[in-house]
């Protein structure tokens, strides 16, 4: 468990649960002005929370990078859809009038789920890697993180305090709900967006 | 035929792969973190081509695009819109406001690459 920001935020952390909360999935992005909170079942994949401590405006996605077919090392198409899932949080954000200059950061996950020796060419390795680089070069100051390891997490995101709660989950069935769904997603092959061009 | 490209966007992440891509080409290459910062570019040195975010501080990509617009020295250049943006309300916003294209990012850079070109070609038949 981590706790969000120090000060005036501190008493809204401690405020009465909010009524919504949002499940989100791999490729899902979730942000919001309101009181929410943000739930996801993380194994490899990883979450990253932001959140502007000025206008109280927060959000979460989850993504894995995808591998290339026969591709074990990092893959260019990897990072591109890495820098997608920042950008789809991002721009949701800053649409409910959040400014990035102020966004300050959590992120968990990249588990290694099938109990494979942790090792810097693995998935979950390379989406650690993926994201604390790309944090940096962006000036996003990083509150918390709880990442690596060999168990699931179950996160939950309060999106008006950045308070983030993360519970280790073990067992047979958050194991292999997870495997399965990202297998499932590995094994797709990256989509791009299309390209309009309107008519002269 | 190499041209100059002023990127618009708030990531420099981003501002990166697209500045990669369009420099396999040999395009030289422009960069601004916003709508402000772009017009202040332009006024230093001219661009054949912009490529702008939507969602950016100061001034958004459809705020610039109508700035540009208004621009006699911009009113025909190309602009393509590289957004996360899809649904069609905002698509046809950006085509009221001037846009030249939209793309929707994840982007694959070849077709980036190969939409620059056909707006070029377009541009000079």
């Amino acid at each position: 468990m981590t706790s969000a920001v120090p000060g005036r935020l501190a008493s809204l952390a401690a405020s009465p649960a909010p009524e919504k909360e949002v499940t989100i999935y791999i490729g899902g992005v979730h942000a919001s002005a309101e009181p929410a909170v943000v739930k996801t079942l993380l194994g490899s994949c990883i979450s990253v929370c932001l959140f502007d401590p000025v206008r109280l405006v927060g959000g979460m996605n989850h993504f894995m990078l995808p591998r290339g077919a026969g591709s074990s090392g990092t893959d260019p198409d990897g990072t591109r859809f890495g820098v997608h899932a920042m950008d789809s949080l991002i721009g949701a954000l800053m649409k409910l009038g959040a400014d990035r200059r102020r966004f300050v950061a959590k992120f968990f996950g990249g588990a290694h789920v099938l109990n494979m020796k942790e090792s810097a060419t693995a998935v979950p390795q390379q989406n650690i890697s993926f994201i604390r680089e790309f944090l940096q070069i962006e000036g996003f100051p990083i509150l918390a993180e709880d990442v690596g390891g060999y168990h699931p997490r179950h996160v939950r995101f309060y999106t008006q305090s950045a308070r983030a709660m993360v519970k280790r989950v073990d067992g047979p069935h958050a194991r292999a709900r997870l495997v399965s769904q990202e297998d499932r997603r590995s094994a797709q092959p990256p989509q791009y967006g299309d390209v309009t061009l309107f008519d002269p | 035929m190499p041209s100059t490209i002023l990127i618009v966007d708030d990531s420099r992440t981003v501002r990166t792969m697209v500045r990669q891509a369009l420099e396999a080409d040999q395009h030289q290459v422009l960069e601004a973190t916003d709508g402000v910062a772009a017009l202040a570019a332009l006024d230093t040195g001219p661009a054949d081509l912009v490529i702008t975010d939507v969602n950016m501080p100061e001034m958004d990509g459809l705020k610039l695009v109508r700035a540009l617009r208004d621009r006699p020295a911009y009113r025909f250049i190309p602009i393509l819109v590289l957004t996360t943006e899809s649904g069609d309300e905002i698509k046809q916003r950006g085509r009221e406001a001037g846009a030249t294209g939209w793309l929707v990012k994840p982007f694959n850079p070849e077709h980036l690459r190969k939409t620059v070109q056909h707006v070029f070609r377009r541009r000079q038949s």
